[in-house]
């Protein structure tokens, strides 16, 4: 028995004669003869494509250092704006050592990155300025926020934490056995940087190993806050607080593909 | 070759550790079990209560994950037998706080040096994804002994230790081509 009406059989028929017309409009027309000038309004300007970027041991040491060079341009804002006051004052000689560290550390990768042909990289991170520190700094002087001071210090702990688990993470990709060493000789002095921050942030015998703010779960800062070190996010906590006095938090990761300095990238 | 694929070296090391990677992590289990029994000897002698006490278990525990993690790596090549002359030489000076703290900074700024050194003779990837994330933690827990109970930033940054890493050489082996050429 045949299920299909009349009715239906004309409702069907119109859909395809429907369907026919639109993708015959949607289709070259007979006669017209193509221009690339129809669809676009003025001169489209030529694009120059990205070179291919391929990932060698001194494109990751290249890195590195821009990391450095970020620390040293935060250290270099912190002591020339003053913004250590109060107690904090009293960590104005550290500041000083450890941007004078991340000197010596930058010095060190760019050293290695020239003995293997490279070109040595003598300025920040661009992307890691614009996607954390930037936005972290919008926040920590913010006009309203009482705690400026232990806010850039919450921030340079965590790009110390930032730069100990890039030199981590690129121990599995570098090629050779001894830069691995080089490499995780500075995360250690920059492990021990983290650690004297998150003993002037959240100190004492308590804090050294992993605890989590009662209110909102989220860990506190801890000096050893894991048995291995973590390649995870580094959260930062900074800013003016709500009406539940919860500080802002922003989530910071280690440089990714697009983040990496690249043969052709050069300082601008 | 795209990015991904550019991400990894032409001649990708071997993941598992190699006969002479072996040698080596069994040293670094050596000296992580001397350092857990020295921090469980620090806990055992009374003269820590509370935080402080729960810290050196921490601490105590960490270094044991460390030995446990090498047995995962090696496998039936562990030997399980902690290094007796790391363990001498700091054992005696556990009897006070003071000297306790200093000669547990001084461990585990060997103990990073160590891992150090034995992660720049590594082939096996897997085994120096590992250790990198031990010397980081070990470089931390250095740097509390410099921090606790006042901080001092000179302390903290004191990095100096002699490694005991042995040097071992690896055996030449063919490399493994992940491209080839047309």
């Amino acid at each position: 028995m045949n299920n299909i009406s009349r009715r239906d059989a004309l409702r069907v028929g119109g859909l395809s004669v429907f369907g026919a017309a639109f993708l015959a409009a949607c289709g070259k027309q007979s006669g017209v003869v193509p221009s690339a000038n129809i669809l676009s309004e003025g001169a489209v300007t030529p694009t120059t494509a990205l070179p291919e970027g391929v990932v060698t041991d001194t494109v990751l040491l290249r890195t590195a250092a821009s990391l450095e060079y970020n620390a040293i341009e935060l250290y270099d804002l912190i002591l020339n704006d003053g913004m250590l006051t109060g107690d904090y004052a009293k960590l104005t000689d550290a500041v000083k050592r450890f941007r004078d560290d991340h000197q010596a550390h930058a010095n060190t990768v760019n050293a290695l990155a020239v003995s293997l042909g490279g070109k040595a990289h003598t300025c920040a991170n661009d992307r890691m300025n614009r996607l954390y520190i930037q936005p972290a700094l919008k926040l920590v002087t913010e006009k309203g926020n009482p705690d400026t001071s232990r806010d850039i210090i919450a921030l340079v702990h965590a790009m110390e934490n930032i730069g100990v688990q890039t030199y981590q993470g690129f121990v599995a990709t570098l090629a050779a056995p001894s830069l691995r060493a080089e490499v995780m000789r500075i995360a250690t002095d920059e492990a021990r940087h983290s650690v004297v921050f998150a003993q002037v942030l959240n100190g004492g015998y308590a804090s050294v190993g992993p605890t989590n703010n009662e209110t909102t779960g989220k860990p506190n800062i801890a000096s050893v806050p894991a048995a291995f070190g973590s390649l995870s996010s580094v959260l930062l906590s900074v800013g003016t607080p709500n009406a539940d006095n919860l500080k802002p938090t922003l989530t910071l990761e280690t440089p990714s593909l697009n983040g990496l300095i690249y043969d052709f990238v050069d300082c601008q | 070759m795209t990015t991904a694929q550019a991400r990894f070296p032409r001649s990708t090391p071997p993941a598992q550790p190699t006969d002479a990677d072996k040698q080596l992590l069994q040293f670094a289990q050596g000296v992580e079990l001397a350092a857990r029994d020295l921090y469980k000897k620090a806990a055992d002698s009374g003269k820590y209560a509370d935080d402080e006490l729960a810290m050196l278990t921490l601490f105590g525990e960490h270094h044991n994950s460390y030995a446990q993690a090498m047995n995962g790596l090696i496998g039936k090549a562990a030997t399980n037998t902690r290094n007796d002359s790391l363990y001498s030489t700091h054992v005696g000076q556990l009897a006070s706080p003071q000297s306790a703290y200093a000669s547990l900074q001084s461990l585990e700024n060997t103990l990073a040096a160590t891992n150090t050194d034995i992660l720049g003779q590594l082939a096996g990837i897997d085994a120096a994804r590992i250790l990198a994330s031990i010397i980081t933690i070990e470089a931390r827990m250095a740097a509390v002994f410099g921090t606790l109970p006042s901080l001092s930033v000179t302390s903290a940054m004191n990095a100096s230790a002699n490694s005991l890493a042995p040097k071992i050489a690896q055996v030449k082996m063919a490399t493994t081509e992940t491209t080839v050429a047309p």
